[in-house]
């Protein structure tokens, strides 16, 4: 008896190797699903499409895009992490909310554990504007007019615990000088707020672009590594004196407990997507910057990034309360 | 002059053939997902997003701006005639639009509501023409503080819109204030009232809320009713209203389309609270407000032309800004993104012809629907006159096919569901849904404002009287809340107060 099932076990684990191995060899043999966790129609959405079509073709096996919106992006990745096989046929987008979120509530999900990531792929240009009719010409004018006025400088950002918002904050604490968040929702709320001059200064991805070139708005700093090409005259974080780089970035993963190879052969893909021309120009669009990170280096990434947003976290206490 | 050699030229971009196609196709597929419960412009237009980038950016827009307004004359056909909005913004449209069509008067509703819309819509279009560009900075002259006196305003208007007994009204508002609480605290990230669900995060979805209020509890309470299949069945006839039913009518078409536009150029609610907004004007200036809520044709025309008015208005941010007021605008504004354009104040000189190009198609299609519909109406009647049990199951299904695209989550749909059943039980019961839905839009609009205002002002509440947009706001509040008192209005108020104890 007792025989009799060590043997089935043992008979089911070779079996399960042999299937597993075959399955990577052929891989992929049907459809990809990747979940995007944002509305279809945004920047994250199209960006990902680009690079969903060229990794394709890689793969030769269509990659179907699930927009699974909620939770600000992190709905998508913990329903993969909760259902979906570790097959490679499910994957997701994992923007950074998915390391910050479990800091600020209890979520289903264990960022170190319940995911195999892939590849990191590319992160946001940021950005910090002022009404072009304000008094602000430079940071440094922010910087004097907030230390003169503790607090009176009020920023828009499309929401609280965003990444603008964190970003701001670690800016402020550098700088030695308290700002004031005006959370709204969206970027066309914090357009429309900087505009009206209701706040002084916006804190928000490109979608800033169309007015800072119709010189309504002006940019005052980005914060990606190195300056835009479309906006030489802005200068970065690092030139500003704080040592910093701050675009949210993302990558992709899939659920817990895939196979390296396949694994090797996702990752495969998306590099060579990330070095198509096309999808350089659509990234080039939204000013995304390429961020490649191969497979061991976004895991090791994870965890500094973890570490990182938890003490901007606990400054701005907005911590989980240990109940 | 240079305006009128842009609408030449806009005109003669909109008639090229492949365009006039797409703003066909726009128009037909807006019609029926206006008409078909459950599948809103917003399911639509993100469905058939994808497929905008085949052809020029001209004609992708067009037929997406062609889904969005031809929902709006759409949405009027089901509330009229089985009482159940195919859209948000037709909500208002059941309350005497489907009493109409109880009293063999559906085709006067019907054609009132067309030609209100295609009035509203043209009027909206001459206006975006003319002052779009003077306009913009109106939108961005509303800060917190302003927006915060405008939601105050949205729940006075609440008071006009009950039907039935006022504390219920106002209990079904305070459970809809509640509910917009669910989900991140806007201003500092915490969530609140989750219960420790991640679905709960962003909030439960307008969408569900309304479609299971309306759609689902509607076919529940049908199926227990006698079903009365005269109104659809019955052949309907004097779709071209009677002089006196233009009578009654223009007043409230001009004031609708004034208010609807105004509103449509404010980001928030837009078109649903235009509605709203004109139905309480209506009822509050009538002579006779005890008629509304039982068949008052003006009670139909003026939030018909509201709401079309509202949606052209909507145009103007987002053409001019590049500021999107609402989800139908944001999802134009990804459509022109995908084309690799950006709206915004350089569009109109950058980009005359695509502009000015999108404007006149507008134009056009309103024709198209005003010339396609009326003769049509049949044909979307009949989609409705299939039997009971087959149609109950459809409506059903395209609820729920059309909550499940909104937003890709089952979870949504078992938010559908629950609140259908609570709707049918408020019906039993005699408790309204419209009071609940417009303070589950306004509440966290109110709250969030408020809250941003004050951070803004550093804790002085006195920036709500100072400003002046905000002031007149409040003022207007006010007076619409004392004015039945005053002994001048006196008989005015009985009259309001008798309709308010039916």
């Amino acid at each position: 008896m007792f025989q009799r099932s060590r043997l089935k076990i043992a008979l089911a684990a070779i079996g399960m190797l042999a299937s597993a191995a075959a399955g990577a060899q052929e891989y992929p043999t049907k459809p990809i699903t990747l979940i995007v966790p944002w509305p279809a129609g945004g920047s994250t959405d199209l960006t990902m499409r680009a690079m969903a079509e060229s990794a394709s073709k890689v793969l030769g096996q269509p990659i179907t895009i699930d927009n699974k919106a909620g939770g600000g992006g992190t709905v998508g990745p913990a329903t993969m992490a909760a259902a979906a096989k570790p097959d490679g046929y499910t994957i997701a987008q994992i923007p950074i909310t998915v390391f910050r979120l479990p800091l600020m509530q209890d979520v289903s999900w264990d960022a170190a554990k319940d995911f195999t990531y892939i590849v990191h792929l590319t992160g946001y240009t940021f950005g910090v504007t002022t009404s072009a009719e304000g008094p602000f010409k430079t940071w440094q004018d922010v910087v004097d007019f907030a230390k003169a006025n503790p607090g009176k400088v009020t920023y828009a950002t499309p929401g609280a615990g965003t990444s603008l918002h964190i970003g701001m904050e670690q800016i402020a604490g550098m700088a030695g000088i308290k700002l004031t968040q005006v959370p709204f929702k969206g970027g066309a709320e914090t357009n429309a707020a900087v505009l009206g001059q209701h706040t002084m200064l916006q804190a928000d991805s490109t979608g800033w672009k169309p007015l800072v070139d119709a010189g309504k708005l002006r940019l005052l700093m980005v914060w990606t590594g190195s300056r835009s090409p479309n906006y030489p005259n802005a200068p970065t974080l690092k030139e500003l004196g704080y040592p910093m780089v701050y675009d949210s970035p993302f990558g992709i993963a899939g659920p817990k407990g895939m196979d390296p190879k396949i694994v090797a052969k996702l990752h495969d893909a998306f590099k060579k997507a990330l070095e198509d021309p096309a999808v350089i120009a659509t990234l080039a669009k939204y000013d995304m910057v390429p961020n490649y990170k191969n497979t061991e280096d976004y895991k090791k990434f994870v965890g500094e990034v973890t570490e990182s947003e938890r003490k901007v976290v606990e400054k701005l206490g907005l911590t989980k309360k240990s109940n | 002059m240079d305006t009128l050699l842009n609408v030449a030229h806009g005109f003669g971009v909109a008639l090229a053939p492949i365009n006039l196609l797409y703003c066909f196709i726009g128009v037909f597929i807006g019609t029926l997902v206006g008409v078909l419960p459950g599948i809103g412009p917003i399911s639509a237009m993100s469905l058939l997003l994808p497929v905008t980038l085949s052809g020029t950016p001209e004609s992708g827009i067009i037929m997406m701006a062609g889904i969005y307004y031809g929902s709006m004359y759409g949405g009027s056909t089901t509330s009229i005639l089985v009482n159940i909005p195919g859209e948000a913004a037709s909500v208002v449209t059941c309350i005497d639009g489907h009493e109409m069509a109880k009293q063999g008067r559906a085709g006067p509703a019907l054609g009132i509501s067309a030609f209100g819309s295609f009035f509203a819509g043209t009027f909206a279009l001459i206006a975006l023409m003319l002052v779009a560009p003077k306009l913009a900075s109106v939108a961005i002259a509303f800060g917190p503080a302003e927006y915060f006196s405008l939601m105050v305003l949205g729940l006075v208007v609440l008071t006009f819109l009950t039907q039935g007994s006022m504390a219920k009204a106002l209990l079904m508002a305070c459970i809809g204030v509640v509910l917009g609480l669910v989900g991140l605290d806007s201003i500092t990230a915490q969530p609140r009232l989750t219960f420790g669900r991640l679905e709960l995060i962003d909030g439960i979805g307008l969408v569900p809320v309304v479609m299971g209020l309306f759609g689902v509890a509607e076919v529940l309470i049908n199926t227990e009713q006698a079903i009365r299949r005269d109104i659809i069945n019955a052949k309907i006839t004097h779709l071209l209203p009677s002089k006196q039913d233009w009578q009654a009518s223009a007043g409230p078409m001009g004031r609708g389309t004034i208010l609807g536009f105004f509103l449509g150029i404010l980001p928030g609610g837009g078109a649903v609270v235009a509605s709203f907004a004109s139905y309480a004007l209506e009822k509050r200036l009538s002579k006779t407000p005890e008629r509304f809520g039982n068949g008052a044709i003006e009670g139909v025309a003026g939030p018909e032309a509201a709401n079309n008015a509202a949606a052209g208005g909507a145009f103007i941010p987002l053409m001019t800004l590049g500021i999107p007021p609402n989800v139908v605008m944001a999802l134009l504004l990804g459509a022109f993104v995908i084309h690799g354009l950006q709206p915004g104040p350089l569009m109109i000189t950058q980009n005359a012809g695509l502009f000015w190009g999108i404007v006149a198609s507008m134009y056009i299609g309103n024709l198209m629907l005003l010339v396609l519909n009326l003769p049509m109406i049949g044909m979307w009647v009949q989609l409705l006159r299939l039997p009971y049990n087959i149609l109950f199951p459809l409506i059903i299904l395209f609820t729920i096919i059309g909550v499940y695209c909104s937003s890709n989550n089952v979870f949504d749909v078992y938010v559908m569901i629950a609140f259908g059943v609570i709707g049918y039980f408020m019906r039993k019961l005699g408790y309204e849904p419209a009071p609940l839905v417009l303070a589950f839009v306004l509440g966290p609009m109110l709250e969030n404002n408020l809250r941003k205002s004050l951070i803004l002002s550093q804790g002085d509440l006195s920036t709500f009287v100072t400003r002046p947009i905000s002031a007149a706001c409040l003022i207007f509040a006010v007076a619409l809340l004392i004015g039945p008192l005053l002994p001048a209005l006196r008989k005015k108020r009985e009259l309001v107060a008798l309709d308010e104890g039916a």
